[in-house]
Order: structure tokens, then sequence, then C-alpha cells
């Protein structure tokens, strides 16, 4: 079982609205955003925004990962984006 | 009140998960699986504890499925665009 699994709800949210390098099994590498951490399989939620005002989501499941890497912990404005995100259409 | 914290952050993260798989519904799904295999599909839906997706129009190299299940312990990562 890998260490990310393992991790507690708190130390999760740690990760919440910065950017990561996600290292996966197989060699592949993802990077972006943290939007958020599902607490039931461990799946890390990466938000990359991309030109025209496209955004891109990239989900990692739990089991797969091998080591979450943060890279950039700016933040008060990615934060907000990223919390508008998935808001419900009649909030 | 320690337990407290750690439920209520453990229910927002939970919400934001199932948020974002909302967002996904009727949207194209890329995912990568194991064995280097990567397939296009239309997300439809998972089950709570995370264990199968079911997708529509799932494009494997051996054709196109209608409709079809994938164990989630397969797939290594899916990505869509908003």
């Amino acid at each position: 079982m890998n260490e990310w699994i393992t991790k507690k709800p708190l130390e999760w949210q740690e990760y919440v609205s910065k950017e990561v390098k996600v290292t996966a099994d197989e060699k592949n590498t993802f990077q972006g955003w943290v939007f958020t951490v599902d607490p039931v399989s461990a799946s890390i939620v990466l938000v990359n925004f991309l030109d025209a005002g496209k955004v891109s989501v990239v989900t990692v499941m739990g089991h797969a990962i091998q080591s979450v890497e943060v890279m950039n912990e700016d933040g008060n404005h990615t934060a907000e984006r990223l919390s508008a995100l998935f808001k419900p259409a009649n909030a | 009140w320690q337990l407290e914290r750690e439920q209520s952050t453990r229910s927002a993260l939970r919400e934001g998960f199932l948020r974002s798989l909302l967002g996904a519904v009727g949207r194209p799904l890329h995912l990568t699986m194991y064995e280097r295999v990567k397939v296009n599909a239309t997300f439809g839906a998972s089950d709570i504890d995370i264990l199968n997706f079911q997708v529509s129009n799932l494009q494997t190299p051996l054709g196109v499925q209608k409709e079809a299940l994938l164990r989630c312990s397969d797939i290594i990562s899916y990505t869509f665009e908003l």
C-alpha cells in the first residue's frame, strides 16, 4: 500500500489549492492545481487553466499514486477560481 | 473536537470530489489504464465507493462498445475538459 492512501483528511487538505506534481504507476506524471482529494478512494483532482477559458480536469486514482510533490504554493487568486469551478447552478 | 475537525474536512473534500464527478457527466473522458492502454468514452456515473465507472461509447482498440463498466482498479487517471 502506498503512503499517499494512508494519509488523513487534514493532511490531504494541506494540498488543496497548491500546484503539485503527481507521480503515478507506469511512469505517468501529472501536474496541476489541487481541487480536492477524495477521502474514500484517495484520488486527487487536478485542475489546469487553459487558454480561451477552457479548464482541464485530471483525476489520478488513489491506488495508482506513488508520490505527490508541491511545486507552487501561490494561491489566493487560484483558490478563488478553483472554488468557483463546480458550483451548483442554482447557488 | 479534533475528530470533529477531521470529519468536517473529510466531508468538504468528499463533496468537492462528488461535484467534480457530476461535472464530468456526459463529457468525453480520456482514460489512462494499466498496460499503457488509452481509451476514450463518455462518462455516465460512478458508484459511491468509486469501484466502477459506467461509460458510453467506449472507444477501444477492438472497436466501439455502446455501454460499458470500467473497474476503477484498472484505471490510472482520467481527464476531461470544462
